[in-house]
């Protein structure tokens, strides 16, 4: 493969309300069994990319838990590899990552060092598939500087929450805002990104020169009319998990069958750290309904239209709708959610009630648990 | 030098012909088992947790899967730099070539394995039973007794002992009689076929033996150890063990994991099962199913009605489908309205549309009576179903099955369908 890839991992959204607490956006788990960062490692290695970089800054430490062997991506090779890099302190620089930009800068030899011509950027908090060989082959057919890679939402999306993009009929990028208040487009950038090596590390250099740090601002728009950026449409699913809604509509739609053929039944396959867990366990008085239920997990009461994360514990006659339980939550008896998603590895106590009445409820119990 | 204390030689070469079609195309140990696991994955997590990172492997009967389930142990954390996990097949000799032909024989031919370890002690193990067992305190036992080869013995119900090879032992722990399969059991200490030896103990006894045709550790090496007034004591064991040698056991065992708290529990964080994990999604579980006492592995997908029942990964039972009873092994396809019961149903099978699996009275089978026994209709894996047939009880059926293979759209109790060549 001619590309390396980076993905940006180190951001945090306000959006995400209380998940943020525990983790980087970049690490929440998705469908059961998956984290978000797996679907971008995923499509890189299926694309033939053999060397990542993760650039990691805010809540890192789950992170790189899910990170600790890059053997479950398939990288870690004796050519390439999976790369983590938080900022660091060295004697020219004691910054944080101030911006995408500077992240990559700060990160600059890496790059410097590589022998491939070509750089796959992504960050780590869509969902999706995608063929990156196909964009670069894209890349090179339209002689671009850059190419984005974009979809077409509804306009009912919150655009605002996107990068919004026009294009013209050769596909060049005409027009592009970051998060317009009133979006001219519903074309919205997927934060994928390719460009040639070379190119990067110039207009990187020359950007933080001048005091600039983000990407998007400070190299694509501003760059726009005097380089050659390309959009690539994506007709695939795509999502992005950067608020509380689309993470909750994001792990809903596992629940369709299109959906979970498209990713878990077709190749190729996506990747992701296993535990040891034992098969989920249905104890009497256990009744599933139109759910996902992960490895680990004991259920002995009623769950309707949920997702269910590894190891949790469902005790007797709860009552679980419209819900996300995280990985290694115990529910005792009699609790009833509905509309919620409940934070990993919490204790929620016997007879607890919650549901979310206008929008998704965040359960935050912070129980000691006894074990026996 | 390489040097390690104790170190494990699993006897994975076996067929197992009493689980029938189960082992036709595999071996024993490499037979699914709980919905996830499979049998060796036992013995080799017992050895991890045990802190014995040296394990040698040794197969014989179709390898293939064994092999890649194993692969260099990864699962185990067995994948050492010094050490780990060696698979260790029958080999050409300068001269001869022979297979291995006894269990003592297998550990014979690869003395230079083991001694390039230089152990102090050996564990041999077998590749056929469910159980958690710590083996460094029976090795702390065998210290303390000072002993050249201990035998891991449990009790079982005296009216049982006579199918067991029973050890009969002083109040020390130290043996002093053996009974195979006994008529008048004089005690009711099983051997599980579990043995610890001193080096120079066994490295003596195989040497020594290596003439004997068909070397078995419970006929020959043990008794020659016991007539020359080597220490030989009983470990006694008192927690879960079960042999899954014969269907029914093999039935029975998978079904104890489905009580509310199983006796043998694999949900525990001590003492934790490994095996290899494939990256799989979670399982879905549809608007209109039922699922009751059951374990489900990952990536499988219900939409129809499970009781009792161990379902492997990638399984899909589709809609009005019935599964009681039953052991469904990975990527099965059960189709719509078919009705499973008391059945096992090996990996990648197909059970056609409103067939009837387990019907009628359970006759003894015409061919293996002893075999296919149980009341269990098994169908072997890549098995194909047609759809609207019957099986009946005491059966097994293998390969791609066809309508007219079956007389009146049934396979009546007690009967064996082999379209792939796989019952001698």
């Amino acid at each position: 493969m001619r590309a390396v890839g980076i993905i940006l991992a180190g951001g945090n959204s306000y959006r995400m309300k209380e998940l943020s607490n525990k983790r980087a956006i970049a690490a929440m788990p998705i469908a059961g069994s998956f984290r978000s960062i797996d679907f971008a490692l995923s499509s890189m290695t299926n694309s033939g990319i053999q060397k990542v970089a993760v650039l990691t800054q805010y809540n890192s430490r789950s992170l790189n838990e899910h990170l600790s062997s890059s053997k479950w991506w398939n990288f870690g090779r004796k050519q390439g590899g999976l790369y983590v890099f938080p900022p660091m302190v060295t004697s020219d620089n004691d910054f944080w990552y101030r911006g995408t930009a500077d992240a990559i800068h700060q990160n600059l030899d890496f790059l410097r060092q590589c022998h491939e011509p070509y750089v796959v950027i992504a960050s780590g908090d869509g969902v999706y598939k995608l063929d990156y060989a196909k964009v670069l082959e894209y890349h090179i057919a339209k002689k671009a500087d850059i190419t984005v890679v974009c979809k077409d939402v509804p306009w009912s999306e919150d655009l605002t929450r996107f990068g919004v993009l026009q294009m013209n009929d050769d596909n060049r990028i005409i027009q592009f805002d970051e998060k317009p208040m009133a979006a001219s487009s519903h074309t919205i950038s997927c934060g994928i990104y390719v460009v040639r090596r070379r190119q990067l590390i110039e207009l990187i250099e020359k950007s933080i020169e001048e005091g600039r740090h983000d990407f998007v601002k400070d190299v694509l728009i501003r760059y726009k009319d005097v380089r050659r950026i390309y959009g690539y449409k994506m007709q695939e699913y795509w999502s992005n998990v950067a608020s509380v809604e689309s993470y909750y509509q994001t792990n809903m739609d596992f629940l369709r069958k299109d959906v979970r053929d498209y990713f878990f039944r077709e190749y190729p396959d996506v990747h992701s750290k296993v535990d040891d867990n034992p098969p989920a366990k249905y104890n009497p008085g256990g009744r599933v309904k139109n759910s996902l239920v992960a490895n680990g997990s004991i259920i002995n009461g009623y769950v309707e239209n949920s997702i269910i994360f590894k190891k949790v514990f469902v005790g007797e006659n709860c009552v679980i709708k419209n819900s996300i339980v995280l990985n290694d939550v115990y529910l005792g008896d009699n609790v009833y959610l509905e509309n919620c998603i409940v934070e990993s590895r919490d204790t929620i106590r016997a007879n607890s009630r919650y549901v979310g009445e206008d929008g998704i409820k965040i359960v935050i119990e912070s129980n000691e648990r006894y074990v026996l | 030098m390489i040097k390690k204390e104790m170190i494990a030689m699993l006897l994975a070469g076996g067929q197992g012909s009493r689980l029938g079609v189960l082992t036709s195309r595999v071996a024993k140990p490499a037979v699914a088992f709980g919905g996830k696991y499979r049998i060796i994955d036992f013995p080799l997590s017992n050895c991890i947790n045990s802190g014995i990172d040296t394990v040698g492997v040794l197969t014989q009967y179709q390898p293939l899967r064994l092999n890649t389930h194993i692969g260099i142990g990864i699962p185990w954390d067995l994948d050492k730099n010094v050490g780990g996990v060696s698979v260790l097949p029958p080999y050409e000799k300068v001269g001869k070539s022979e297979w291995y032909t006894g269990t003592a024989n297998a550990i014979y031919q690869n003395l230079a394995y083991m001694e390039s370890f230089h152990p102090d002690y050996v564990l041999i193990l077998s590749g056929d039973h469910i159980y958690k067992m710590d083996y460094q305190v029976m090795l702390d036992f065998h210290k303390a007794h000072g002993a050249d080869v201990s035998i891991a013995v449990m009790p079982v119900p005296r009216e049982e002992a006579s199918r067991f090879g029973i050890v009969v032992a002083d109040e020390n722990g130290r043996i002093v009689e053996f009974q195979e399969k006994p008529e008048q059991p004089k005690s009711n200490l099983a051997s599980m076929g579990i043995y610890i030896f001193t080096w120079e103990a066994l490295k003596e006894a195989l040497v020594t033996l290596s003439e004997q045709s068909n070397c078995d550790f419970g006929k020959h090496v043990i008794p020659y150890c016991h007539e020359k007034g080597e220490t030989l004591v009983a470990y006694e064991y008192n927690g879960y063990w079960k042999d899954v040698g014969t269907l029914g056991s093999y039935w029975e065992a998978n079904m104890e994991l489905i009580d509310i708290i199983p006796e043998f529990n694999l949900y525990e964080e001590f003492w934790k099962i490994y095996t290899k994990n494939d990256i799989l999604p979670p399982q879905y579980v549809s608007e209109d199913s039922v699922i009751e006492r059951s374990l489900v592995g990952d990536g499988s997908e219900i939409y129809g009605e499970i009781y009792n029942s161990i379902i492997g990964c990638g399984v899909v039972i589709e809609k009005g489908a019935v599964v009681r009873d039953s052991i469904i092994m990975q990527n099965t396809v059960v189709h719509e309205g078919a009705v499973i019961d008391k059945s096992i149903v090996a990996e990648n099978a197909e059970i056609g549309a409103r067939a009837q699996l387990g019907v009628g009275e359970a006759v003894p089978n015409r061919v293996k009576p002893s075999v296919y026994a149980f009341g269990l209709a098994v169908i072997g894996e890549n098995a194909v179903i047609p759809a609207d047939v019957k099986i009946g009880k005491n059966t097994a059926v293998t390969g791609v099955t066809l309508p007219e293979d079956y007389p009146d759209g049934m396979l009546a109790g007690g009967e064996i369908l082999d379209k792939a060549g796989d019952v001698q």
